[in-house]
């Protein structure tokens, strides 16, 4: 049907569209305000820029979390919000963070360490903009969902192919928006670089004896259950898998490979003295096969399409309908916590002891936000 | 290097508008206004 132009008509498109605009603009800008936390007592709040001045006043300073316990031991750093796509690497950190009592050496949390990847959500994704949680006193606690990329209105100009500065690998230019491409980062280089090299700074700075580096991997992919560990940290995460082999929870152990670079469990190996260890947990709103996706499918990995994929062998995880959240969060947790029972077994003095946080079982039978501590308690 | 890219997204926010004004087609000028949304987000630095 053809209908005939005039200015007044477009004038009214016009506005419409800058109706639309403004509506839209707002939805994302809603994506800006901060997340909340409530840390536990003994935790020092600090910001990431202190180990690069470079980020101080920019929107990418990441809040850091330090606990000393009162026995000197080692330092141990756990890194959520890498990628804001996989959730239970957020929420693992958060668990740590509010429930965590150290008795022995320092804990370094930060959760959110792409803490620009949360201002936005990916083009095409469907992804919810947040995923929330029912506490133990019936509140309600929420948390961004975001991108894994960087959001772009800091990462202009992406270039065709991004160039990993250490190295000269070549990846697709978006990847610089990738904080895990983009270790051990550069001081002057773009902000995801910068948010890169002030953590690399931070791991050297503060000695950090054990690195872990939370991610979540789609159910297609090979490298998911499983823990990613550098030379320098295999032989704590051989007896790691051990031990969680024993508790009945299986999980992969894969060397970082020598030639992909740009990540936490090949740079950190590399460029500080830390032991790198990265893990993935299956999370089915990342895949490819998925259906519908909403903040449902990204708390409880239930899809009707991965149930056609499991049988027909498409898949790297056992999947019997479900992923939940307290299913991945437990694996994460569980993994750290046998760490830390190994780490002080092999290297008494690099050892960190920390209490209050709840096992695997108790995480699957009372769910994640039974852990999170409540808001209106906090005041917040 | 910002300013520079915003004013090249503001030229052609203009250049879509000023098309959308001459266009005798109402199907084009609704293209031309679906074409100014993203424009107008980017240029506000907001999506």
């Amino acid at each position: 049907m053809k209908f005939k132009g005039t200015r007044f008509s477009a004038t009214l498109l016009l506005l419409v569209a800058l109706v639309i605009s403004a509506l839209a603009g707002m939805d994302f800008m809603g994506m800006w305000a901060d997340d909340s936390f409530v840390p536990a007592p003994g935790f020092e709040k600090k910001m990431l820029s202190q180990w690069h001045s470079g980020l101080a006043g920019t929107p990418a300073d990441t809040p850091v979390y330090i606990q000393s316990g009162e026995e000197t031991g080692g330092t141990v750093l756990i890194l959520g919000g890498t990628h804001p796509t996989e959730p239970a690497s957020l929420m693992t950190s958060v668990l740590f963070l509010e429930r965590a009592h150290v008795t022995k050496g320092r804990l370094i949390v930060i959760t959110q360490a792409n803490l620009l990847g949360f201002t936005h959500n990916s083009p095409q994704e469907a992804h919810p903009q947040s995923i929330s949680f029912t506490t133990a006193d019936g509140g309600t606690r929420t948390f961004r969902f975001g991108s894994r990329l960087t959001n772009p209105i800091y990462e202009w100009p992406a270039p065709d192919i991004y160039i990993h500065p250490a190295s000269g690998q070549q990846l697709p230019g978006k990847e610089r928006g990738n904080l895990n491409r983009c270790y051990p980062g550069v001081p002057d280089g773009s902000i995801t670089e910068q948010v890169a090299y002030a953590l690399t700074e931070l791991v050297r700075g503060e000695n950090v004896d054990l690195a872990f580096d939370l991610h979540e991997a789609s159910p297609e992919y090979p490298v998911v259950n499983a823990i990613v560990a550098h030379e320098r940290s295999m032989e704590l995460a051989a007896m790691t898998v051990m031990d969680l082999e024993a508790a009945g929870i299986a999980m992969r152990l894969e060397p970082s490979p020598t030639n992909l670079r740009g990540l936490t469990h090949r740079e950190w190996g590399n460029y500080t003295e830390t032991m790198p260890i990265l893990m993935e947990t299956g999370n089915p709103v990342q895949g490819r096969l998925r259906g519908r996706t909403d903040e449902r499918l990204a708390i409880t990995g239930e899809d009707k399409a991965y149930m056609k994929a499991a049988p027909l062998g498409r898949l790297y995880i056992p999947y019997d309908g479900d992923q939940r959240m307290e299913y991945r969060v437990g694996r994460h947790t569980a993994a750290i916590m046998s760490f830390l029972d190994n780490l002080e077994m092999a290297y008494e003095e690099q050892g960190v002891l920390v209490e209050n946080i709840p096992t695997f079982e108790e995480i699957q039978e009372k769910g994640v936000g039974f852990f999170l501590a409540p808001l209106k308690k906090s005041g917040l | 290097m910002t300013l520079i890219y915003r004013a090249i997204v503001l030229f052609v926010l203009l250049l879509t508008v000023r098309c959308q004004f001459r266009e005798k087609d109402f199907w084009k000028q609704a293209t031309a206004a679906l074409v100014v949304i993203p424009l107008v987000l980017r240029l506000l630095m907001i999506k």
